[in-house]
């Protein structure tokens, strides 16, 4: 079974692919824009074919390890029922049919029970036949009958009409063989009576003497020879007939019956079953002529056998054909439950032929001709002649399904109470496969068969998951049928989709080997068969994402602008003006969304620096002239605007170095304020202006401190 | 037992004569530091421990002789603000320059740049010197 690839295989196929080829194939290439120009260009994908073999031994593995091993360890024996497509459909109909507790059934039952009970051993009288066979086409006015009835009433009716006969010819024979002694009798008397003439007149008329006496003789004779001659003819003529009608009557119903016994109709095997004894006075030898004939009929080796492709439902073919002549019919049928062989009669003219298949004997064939059909047929009735050798047999069985069916349902019900319902749902499916169509089983409430259904279903879609071979489904459905029968027996299951787990987490870390490696090739195989394992599997997109960050790598600009992002969080502002190149250049050429926001903080950036590099620039060239507390305070103003920055932070600490009482008022100063001594402020402040008159710093702190002492001072 | 003998004094014209002089020299100082009188007994500003730590000094009251610097801000209701010198402190090194505010009480009183004065001032509760008394040497 082919089954598809899932997407994000391809995802990470074609990630993986990018990224080797990035790293391995293309060292010229800078961007990613580039490297794709470079496959437009010819640069094929090398070893498709490898990939695509690698794919089917995937696929392969997967099937073996997670369909069949799943699907065909058969974990219960319900579940391996639902291996039978078409027993599983049937088997939903009848789980989601209501009940047949119509009116019309109910009249059905209380018929054919009427029937049966008219038929019963003790009270088969005549009148009991006829009232029984009277109700034959009233049982059948009813769906559910199929029209079985009918067909029973048509064959009873046939039988008796050849007993008819057989009286008949029986009675024209006896009056054939008195009439035929009578003219034996007179025979005899016209011969003792016959006068002939006297001895011939001369010599020579002897010869012609004796040749008028013997024509004299013959025309006396003759005319009751002929009708003596006649008369045995037509006796025997009769006994043939008798015994033709009488085995062809016979077997008709013989077929019928096992017919409608392999249609798991026991009820009406055991309707006819009954009539039959009441027309043929047969006792155990009843099949006899069926199995004669099933003997007799011959085997063309040549031809072959019709190969049958069997399953485990029971059902009948019904097939018809007819023959011309003295010989046997052969019908052929090859119907929805496979084929249908049968025979008609061999004495007959024109005898129609009633095909069966039965027993579990033929269902589905192949090399289906007539020949082989006919091979068919004789091995389907050796079968049956050996399964029944008398209509006791099928009697006492019929009644024992019927009884063993009844029994099923009440187990089944009992079972539904306790809720077992794996061994519930066994149960009602073995009572459907053998008692479809008996009262108890069709009687089965909607409620009684909607939980079966329920665990029909999940069984359905676990052997759909497992031919999916997605294994998150099938644990998923695990999981529900667990819940929904605590019994269901999950640990086979669970343990073999460990096991693939296992194996599909294993090749994701020998892809993780191939990929260190750069082995391009081994990667692709080791992901294409964890992802066939196991689709879902997490560590596939883990993979993925790994495999994505190391292809970004690749990308100087990509990478520059991850860079860029990770600094600029950071406040690293000095390293991304220290590579300020790098930054413009991959920020012009992103092409992300976030390009703008991006483009507004490099020149954020970039403004800072160059106004921190300037106030550097400045404080160098004034301490070089010997100013080292111009040099500070200019330093001063820029560091408490931008504090974080370790070039200036570090060109302050020099310069406070070369002119430490000055920074040391400030700083006093400064301090003195914040804790509001404004007069002890003031006083340092005025210290530094002493120092360094032309400070800044001094001039402004004075201004401020004064205002705070004499706010309306001018 | 022998009798002991009457001492001889100063004669008394010699006594008149010291009194009188001492007199003399009273009246010649104070004529002479008149002024100065009511600063004698005022403690001189220490200007490192001002520095260091004013809060200490809060309430306390010091002579400072002082030199006016520059006029930092001119308030009707809390006074005139000046940077002043001290005078005996810029003998030792680096120039002192205190601010001193002159509080309206005395406005009276004429204060430029290059006056010297004798001030009494007060250390405020921010530190800040406020003068109680000024006088030019």
């Amino acid at each position: 079974m082919k089954r598809k690839i899932p997407p994000q295989v391809g995802v990470i196929v074609v990630s993986v692919i990018l990224m080797t080829r990035l790293a391995a194939q293309a060292p010229n290439a800078q961007t990613i824009h580039e490297v794709g120009q470079q496959y437009k260009e010819g640069n094929t994908l090398q070893g498709a074919m490898d990939n695509s073999a690698i794919t089917s031994q995937a696929m392969f593995e997967a099937n073996l390890k997670a369909k069949k091993n799943i699907v065909d360890m058969k974990p219960n024996t319900f579940l391996s029922l639902w291996n039978n497509p078409a027993f599983a459909v049937q088997f939903e109909k009848y789980l989601s049919a209501p009940a047949e507790t119509t009116e019309d059934y109910k009249i059905y039952r209380e018929r054919i029970q009427k029937i049966m009970d008219l038929l019963s051993p003790g009270y088969a009288t005549k009148a009991n036949q006829d009232e029984a066979f009277n109700l034959l086409s009233k049982a059948s006015e009813f769906e559910s009958d199929a029209n079985l009835c009918t067909t029973i009433h048509d064959a009873v009716y046939a039988a008796a009409n050849v007993r008819v006969l057989v009286m008949r010819l029986t009675e024209a024979n006896q009056q054939n063989t008195k009439e035929l002694k009578t003219a034996e009798y007179n025979q005899l008397h016209s011969a003792q009576s016959l006068s002939l003439p006297a001895l011939a007149p001369g010599k020579n008329d002897v010869v012609v003497n004796n040749e008028i006496q013997k024509e004299l003789r013959t025309a006396v004779m003759e005319p009751s020879k002929d009708e003596v001659s006649s008369m045995k003819a037509t006796i025997q003529k009769n006994k043939a007939q008798i015994a033709t009608a009488e085995i062809q009557a016979k077997f008709q119903m013989q077929a019928l019956i096992l017919q409608l016994f392999v249609q798991r109709r026991y009820q009406h095997v055991i309707i006819l079953n009954r009539f039959y004894r009441a027309l043929f006075d047969d006792g155990d030898q009843s099949l006899e002529e069926f199995n004669q004939m099933a003997d007799k009929m011959g085997y063309n080796k040549e031809a072959g056998q019709v190969k049958i492709v069997a399953d485990a439902a029971p059902k009948g073919s019904v097939a018809s054909g007819t023959t011309g002549n003295n010989g046997p019919g052969v019908g052929a049928h090859a119907g929805d439950n496979g084929a249908g062989v049968g025979t008609g009669g061999y004495y007959g003219n024109s005898g129609d032929a009633t095909a069966l298949s039965g027993s579990g004997l033929n269902l589905g064939v192949q090399n289906l001709s007539v020949e082989s059909a006919q091979n068919a047929l004789s091995t389907a009735m050796r079968g049956a002649s050996r399964t029944f050798k008398s209509l006791s047999q099928i009697d006492s069985v019929a009644n024992e399904i019927i009884r063993d069916v009844n029994e099923g349902v009440k187990v089944y019900k009992f079972l539904l109470e306790k809720q077992e319902l794996e061994s519930a749902a066994s149960q009602i499916a073995a009572v459907f496969t053998k008692g479809e169509y008996l009262p108890s089983v069709r009687l089965l409430s909607q409620d009684d068969k909607r939980k079966t259904l329920a665990y029909a279903q999940l069984c359905n879609r676990l052997v759909n998951a497992a031919n999916s071979g997605n294994i998150d489904i099938l644990i998923e459905v695990v999981d529900k049928m667990k819940q929904l029968n605590p019994g269901f027996d999950d640990a086979e299951i669970r343990s073999k989709l460990q096991s693939v787990k296992t194996a599909s987490s294993l090749y994701v870390a020998q892809a993780k080997v191939a990929a260190a490696k750069g082995d391009l090739q081994g990667v692709q195989t080791q992901i294409t068969r964890a992802a066939a394992l196991w689709p879902n599997n997490p560590e596939l997109q883990t993979f993925s994402a790994e495999m994505s960050r190391v292809s970004e790598k690749a990308s100087p600009m990509v990478q520059a602008l991850s860079d860029f992002d990770q600094l600029e969080g950071q406040g690293n502002y000095r390293r991304i003006f220290d590579e300020k190149e790098k930054y413009i250049a991959a920020v012009a050429a992103d092409d992300s969304p976030k390009k703008t926001e991006r483009q507004g903080k490099l020149r954020a950036v970039l403004d800072r620096m160059q106004e921190i590099e300037a106030s550097i620039m400045r404080a160098q060239e004034i301490s070089r002239r010997g100013d080292q507390a111009g040099a500070w305070e200019g330093l001063e103003v820029t560091f408490q605007k931008y504090p974080d920055d370790p070039k200036l932070g570090q060109l302050r600490a020099d310069l406070t170095t070369k002119t430490p009482d000055f920074v040391n008022d400030i700083r006093q100063a400064k301090e003195f304020e914040e804790r509001k001594e404004y007069g002890s402020a003031l006083a340092w402040y005025l210290r530094a202006q002493g120092r360094y008159p032309m400070s800044d710093l001094s001039k402004q702190g004075i201004q401020r401190v004064v205002r705070n002492i004499a706010p309306n001072a001018n | 037992m022998s009798r002991r003998r009457k001492s001889r004094g100063l004669p008394a014209s010699v006594l008149l004569v010291v009194v009188v002089l001492l007199a003399a020299g009273g009246y010649w100082i104070f004529s002479q530091g008149g002024r100065e009188g009511s600063l004698r007994t005022v403690e001189e500003l220490d200007p490192s421990l001002y520095y260091s730590n004013a809060n200490s000094l809060r309430g306390n009251t010091y002579r400072i002789n002082a030199e006016i610097d520059s006029s930092l801000g001119n308030s009707p209701d809390k006074g005139r603000l000046f940077s002043i010198t001290l005078r005996d402190a810029s003998k030792a090194g680096a120039p002192v320059i205190l601010p001193v505010l002159v509080p309206p009480a005395l406005g009276s009183l004429t204060i430029q740049k290059g006056q010297h004065y004798l001030m009494k001032v007060k250390v405020g509760d921010n530190g800040l010197l406020s003068v109680e008394e000024a006088h030019k040497p």
